[in-house]
């Protein structure tokens, strides 16, 4: 699986695709979260991590599109379900390699905590799980992501399918629908909204409830994933 | 050995292979001649667990490439039909890579075999056909799998180049006069639409057309003999 890691993250560190997304992702970040600052005069990184949903709807699909698609687009995919290697394997390491690729992108904000603790006393603790619930929800997008790329050989449709996806998981945890749907259903609706589980990670809180909720959605999509590229039709 | 018994797949409503059974033992190797949508593909990407057969049984060396995937793909060298490759790797970046997933570490000494030596640090996107050709062929050889099946090895190529690939066939089958000098024999299985190239590497035929086997022994002897006995089976 090393090798299959290294190969997908190769293809990144050798295409200039990797960089532009991965530095736009920091660039937009940083200046949505700068610009505010001094008008909300609060100098908490809680609006930051409330952000980056928002950023991974279109950052992670632009990204994850190509991982499947391409290969059977160009059936490169033949090679690699012809190798001893599980299919599991595969997917997993593609999944590392994003992820890896995304706490980059997070790792280039971290200026933003180093910045502000100049200005304030910053509770390192509740900065940590922000981030820890940014990388877990990162890795819920790029498994779904995954999955719907290896639907379909256009790279397009993969992007859409996931950014729209995300869009909906991550608009059942707002207001907007709380003030259109009965309480029984919002409830259930905000319970499933990753934006939902991130906002234990905002306040600082690692909660279980939370972690088990984005690794076992994460595994899901993996699951889906490798079943897809089991079909032997 | 390779053993295809009463193997039928269906794409749809769409039947690709009928009913064929075949075995294919240690030494031997198989032109696979058929028109366009004939069903070689198909049935090689049978061999390989790709693909699920409809109804029938596949087994390599009495393993179910379902079943025992990844023992039965240690055992395959694989070039499939239109050789896909990861254009934006290096030729040694991507030898390497297929060499790890094998878990062997020989692919610098195939690829000297195969003549790869002087483009090893190009990448794959900028070499000739015949060139990817033989990256395909060598990303097969790695790991010395003793079963090797390549879907028209020589499709595409010219005929300097056709003429060396045929000739490492024939060396791969024949260890004992080549530089492979106790290397294996392998059981190897290619298609074609050169029926000169049958005559010239292999020792004996398959013809299938419309998905059905409707000729399996050992090559026509005679020069031409493989293109009348084609003409005649093939409508």
């Amino acid at each position: 699986m090393k090798y299959l890691y290294k190969k997908e993250l190769n293809y990144y560190l050798n295409n200039p695709i990797g960089y532009i997304v991965v530095v736009l992702f920091a660039v937009f970040a940083n200046f949505l979260f700068v610009k505010d600052i001094f008008a909300i005069g609060s100098a908490s990184m809680r609006s930051f991590f409330s952000i980056l949903p928002w950023l991974f709807l279109i950052f992670v699909p632009a990204l994850t599109m190509r991982i499947l698609s391409e290969e059977k687009r160009v059936n490169t995919i033949e090679i690699l379900l012809t190798l001893p290697v599980s299919e599991m394997q595969i997917v997993l390491a593609k999944l590392l390699a994003l992820l890896t690729l995304v706490v980059v992108g997070l790792a280039l904000t971290l200026g933003l905590p180093i910045s502000l603790s100049f200005l304030t006393r910053m509770y390192l603790p509740e900065i940590i799980a922000g981030y820890l619930g940014s990388i877990f929800l990162a890795a819920f997008c790029i498994s779904l992501s995954t999955f719907f790329s290896s639907l379909t050989k256009n790279q397009v449709v993969a992007f859409l399918a996931s950014a729209i996806s995300l869009f909906f998981l991550l608009v059942l945890g707002t207001e907007f629908t709380a003030n259109v749907l009965p309480r029984s259903i919002q409830d259930f609706l905000v319970f499933f909204s990753p934006a939902n589980h991130l906002q234990n990670f905002i306040k600082g809180v690692i909660d279980f409830r939370s972690v088990f909720y984005f690794v076992s959605f994460t595994m899901v999509f993996v699951f889906l994933t490798v079943v897809d590229l089991e079909k032997r039709n | 050995m390779i053993l295809l018994s009463s193997v039928s797949k269906q794409f749809k409503n769409k039947t690709a292979i009928d009913n064929i059974s075949f075995k294919a033992k240690e030494g031997e190797i198989i032109g696979f001649l058929g028109p366009n949508g004939a069903g070689k593909t198909t049935t090689m990407r049978l061999i390989l667990g790709y693909l699920t057969p409809t109804k029938g049984k596949v087994s390599i060396d009495n393993l179910n490439p379902l079943e025992d995937r990844i023992e039965v793909l240690k055992k395959i060298g694989y070039l499939p039909e239109n050789n896909p490759l990861y254009q934006e790797m290096k030729v040694s970046e991507y030898l390497q890579f297929i060499s790890a997933l094998k878990n062997t570490d020989n692919f610098l000494e195939t690829a000297s075999r195969i003549g790869l030596d002087d483009v090893l640090s190009s990448k794959i996107e900028e070499l000739s056909r015949g060139y990817k050709q033989r990256v395909g062929l060598a990303a097969a050889l790695i790991g010395e799998p003793s079963i090797l099946i390549l879907d028209e090895p020589t499709s595409g190529l010219d005929p300097l180049e056709q003429e060396k690939i045929r000739t490492y066939i024939r060396k791969l089958a024949n260890p004992t006069s080549s530089r492979l000098r106790g290397a294996r024999a392998k059981t190897i299985i290619f298609s074609t639409h050169i029926l000169s190239e049958v005559e010239d590497v292999a020792n004996r035929l398959i013809i299938i057309d419309k998905g059905k086997i409707v000729f399996d022994e050992k090559k026509p002897k005679g020069k031409g003999g493989v293109e009348k006995l084609f003409k005649k089976l093939v409508k």
